[in-house]
């Protein structure tokens, strides 16, 4: 269990080095200032190294400058070391190429396999961060505004967790895992109490706040989803799924599942939840995720549904002509435009919709996460590729921070699987990047 | 960060260290061989995203149910597929008259884009190393095609660590193997369409009924199980969705005369006795395997003519059926000649008895029990949806080589499968 930072101490984001060799030499040498070395010059630093000609002054200049850039358009603040440590000014000479979006590391990010994230209602003061991992953990961070992320506790289930989610009013956390159950965390206390049971692992779970009731949801394996009263062992509703449930979203008054061999079903939650409408699949192969969005009136219209196939289908409830409306797009795949090559898919893993721009983000198997805007039909950005997966995603109640998780998906099989390899959490300033495009 | 303009002409001296952008530069960094378009390797651009992300006109834009031609001018989002599949009203609603031996040829069309489609989708799925245990469906709105068991990665990964911690790791990797040979088949299959797969098929997409889901039962291999080309049912698995997808097959043999477009199917099985002497001859193939998805309509191909038919093609089946794989509790029950007849006996009747030993044997993960019985069943429908040229009058082979047919001389034995052209 992590404990909170000592009072007052502010907690380094731990700068990360390749080579302690390297280290030391970012700590020897001033930086240069952009003008003190002409750019032309080869300047072969003989430094006591030994390895190849670095060009250390040139190489420290340029991240200098990357830092203050960035410092500049962070909401976050600046702070010395961004948390990306050295080794990324160093592309050329490394091959570390874990963040190379230079975004904010998560510090002590969980050992195994980031599953699920989620950040606090904005019922709750400053923005905290919960992940659940194949580590079978549940961990909170507190992430302040200038961007340093506080370890604040954690819970243990006795299988991975797959899912988890906030209560409406930020005390509780709700978790789902492998182990059939799904736990009710109450954050005042850090106890955690099973709210849950199933036949087969609870792979979503949600809090429902309807006018006249409150409830969990939780969508299993066993292809049924329940609806708990977190003070009952027994749930009050349980509805038959076709298959087993792969992924989930609420935003009420609607709810969608989707579930294995290309099942969808919306749900209307008013008075008490029932089926709205069995959906035939606008994709082709597996659905991996899905994400509900708000028109203008904010209120839930339609979701977007990830497949393993690298598409994204947008879909729209009752749209006055569905043939537009509705369309798809593909995303996270190799190469873009060059149709002779086979290209490579990669799985969406994650969407998730800002919730101030009604954007759009995706992050796939790829390593890459990619912004849209789906009004206007157009891509907004892709990153650079990471060198693990992207297995999780998520937006801040405000939608200025942008979290995202690379660790191993399991989208190669077992013989891919690392247990040694590290795995992060990134958090991006996701303001302004995430701006609509004005469609003209 | 300003772009280096001469990068962009090919001549900066700097190389990596230059201090301005160089597009493209970073995009090698994973290692991979990764040719990132234009658009994808800036993300920065804005203005560059608009018109960017122009995807290749892939298999999907190819195949029109998807809409893309419509949408390949338009530059954003790539080939954004927009709504509903256009197909949805060439619904294969053949007309009242049964013994159509040939699809409309805009139907024909159809049918020869979705199998294109499906051939160009196997492909891509093979090199694209995309996750391979996944459900596909050749178009939108239409149903799954069978022999894709759907597993997500995290139930893999699950059971991955399950037999980590009981130490049995090997059987999962055989597991494992086992799934991934099957998806190897069940692709190829897909790829060299043959006309029993075709067939399989196009019934498959046509019937909408859906297959059986996949039980986690590593090691049900499907292509142990002979192939039923009158069953909706994926043999590997069995599930409760594949027993209410199997009683509304069967409710829906009990009409056979009812139901004249179940006679129109009737192309669509062309091949399956063609795959009946391969059970006399050979083992089962996998390919033999396909047509086991056909829909439960070739049930109702209860013609009274084919009655005696099908009990002497059922004679030759019980030796393959003792060479297959399938070693089943449940086949010897089937394999006599007596419920065969009783099966083959003409009029709806006898579906009910079979249907109801099949809801019967059929439990979760008694693969090889219900296929055997599904195979034995099919079989004799299998025979009995053609007639053997032998089996014909003159006067009837004559009306079926002819373009069209005659009133009053309209045959009333479904046509020999060489008749057909698929």
């Amino acid at each position: 269990m992590h404990g909170p930072a000592g009072p007052g101490a502010p907690l380094r984001p731990r700068k990360k080095r390749s080579s302690p060799i390297q280290g030391e030499a970012l700590a020897t040498y001033a930086p240069a200032g952009p003008s003190t070395s002409p750019a032309g010059t080869r300047v072969r630093l003989r430094s006591s190294l030994g390895s190849e000609p670095l060009e250390l002054k040139l190489k420290l200049a340029f991240a200098e400058r990357q830092i203050l850039k960035r410092a500049k358009m962070s909401l976050f603040g600046t702070t010395s070391g961004f948390g990306t440590g050295g080794t990324s000014m160093f592309g050329s000479t490394t091959t570390d190429n874990h963040n190379p979006m230079k975004d904010i590391e998560v510090t002590s990010s969980p050992d195994d396999s980031i599953g699920c994230l989620s950040f606090s209602p904005p019922t709750l003061p400053g923005n905290f961060l919960i992940a659940g991992s194949w580590a079978n953990d549940v961990r909170c961070w507190e992430v302040q505004d200038s961007g340093q992320t506080i370890p604040k506790a954690q819970q243990m289930h006795t299988g991975p967790v797959l899912d988890v989610c906030w209560s409406d009013d930020g005390s509780k956390v709700f978790t789902a895992s492998c182990d059939k159950t799904a736990k009710m965390w109450d954050l005042n206390s850090n106890q955690a109490i099973q709210i849950a049971q199933h036949d087969a692992p609870v792979k979503t779970i949600h809090w429902i706040k309807a006018p006249n009731y409150s409830c969990v949801m939780t969508g299993s394996w066993d292809k049924t989803l329940k609806f708990w009263d977190t003070r009952s062992s027994n749930p009050m509703m349980v509805l038959q799924l076709p298959e087993r449930c792969y992924c989930a979203d609420m935003i009420y008054p609607m709810a969608v599942v989707a579930t294995a061999e290309r099942g969808l079903i919306v749900y209307q939650l008013e008075n008490q939840p029932s089926e709205f409408r069995r959906i035939e699949s606008p994709l082709k192969h597996q659905h991996r995720c899905v994400a509900i969005f708000k028109d203008k009136q904010n209120k839930p219209t339609g979701f977007a549904l990830g497949s393993i196939e690298g598409r994204v289908a947008i879909h729209y409830i009752n749209p006055p002509n569905p043939a537009k409306d509705n369309f798809t797009f593909k995303c996270h795949r190799s190469n873009g435009t060059n149709t002779s090559a086979p290209q490579d898919i990669y799985a969406v893993n994650g969407i998730a919709f800002h919730p101030v721009h009604g954007t759009l983000a995706t992050v796939g198997s790829d390593g890459r996460f990619s912004f849209w805007d789906k009004d206007a039909r157009t891509k907004l950005k892709t990153s650079e590729q990471l060198d693990q997966p992207i297995s999780a995603c998520c937006f801040n109640h405000n939608g200025n921070i942008f979290a995202y998780a690379s660790s191993y998906d399991w989208s190669k099989g077992h013989e891919f699987y690392n247990p040694q390899k590290k795995n992060y959490i990134f958090l991006r300033n996701a303001a302004e990047e995430l701006k609509p495009r004005n469609k003209k | 960060m300003t772009i280096c303009q001469f990068f962009l002409q090919g001549r900066c001296r700097f190389g990596e260290r230059c201090w301005n952008e160089h597009p493209g530069a970073w995009g090698a960094g994973g290692g991979r061989q990764q040719h990132p378009s234009g658009s994808n390797r800036r993300g920065w651009n804005a203005t560059s995203q608009r018109y960017s992300s122009v995807i290749q006109p892939s298999s999907f834009s190819k195949s029109t149910p998807w809409g893309g031609s419509r949408e390949q001018e338009k530059p954003s989002f790539g080939s954004f597929d927009s709504g509903d599949s256009t197909n949805r009203n060439r619904g294969f609603g053949l007309s009242q008259n049964p013994f159509a031996t040939s699809p409309t040829s805009d139907e024909q069309k159809d049918e020869k884009k979705l199998l294109e489609g499906i051939v160009k989708d196997m492909e891509v799925w093979e090199s694209s190393g995309q996750w391979m245990f996944s459900a596909y469906s050749p178009m939108k709105k239409k149903p799954s095609i069978s022999g894709f068991t759907d597993i997500s990665p995290e139930e893999l990964r699950l059971e991955y660590h399950n037999f980590l911690t009981s130490n049995n790791l090997q059987s999962y990797l055989n597991s494992i193997q086992q799934l991934k040979n099957q998806w190897r088949n069940r692709v190829n299959e897909l790829k060299t369409l043959n006309t029993s797969t075709k067939i399989a098929l196009l019934s498959d997409i046509k019937d909408g009924i859906n297959q059986a889901t996949p039980t986690f039962g590593f090691g049900s291999r499907q292509t142990a199980t002979f192939g039923s080309p009158g069953f909706p049912v994926n043999n590997s698995m069995g599930d409760n969705a594949q027993n209410s997808s199997f009683t509304t097959s069967s409710g829906f043999a009990t009409a056979p005369t009812g139901s004249p477009s179940v006679f129109g199917n009737s192309p669509a099985f062309g091949a399956v006795p063609s795959t009946s002497p391969a059970i006399t001859t050979s083992t089962p193939a996998p390919g033999f395997g396909k047509p086991e998805i056909t829909s439960a309509a070739s049930f109702s191909f209860k013609t009274p003519a084919a009655s005696g038919f099908g009990s002497a093609g059922f004679s030759g089946f019980p030796a393959p059926m003792a060479a297959g794989p399938v070693g089943a509790p449940g086949a010897p029950a089937f394999g006599n000649s007596s419920s065969v007849a009783g099966f083959g006996s003409p009029g709806s009747h006898s579906h009910t008895p079979f249907s109801k030993s099949f809801s019967d044997t059929h439990d979760g993960h008694s693969s090889t029990s219900t296929s055997v019985s599904v195979s034995n069943g099919s079989t004799t429908t299998g025979n009995e949806l053609f007639t053997p040229k032998h089996q014909l009058t003159a006067e009837e082979l004559r009306q079926f080589q002819s373009k069209k047919f005659t009133l009053g001389k309209i045959p009333l034995k479904p046509p020999p499968v060489e008749l057909l052209n698929i």
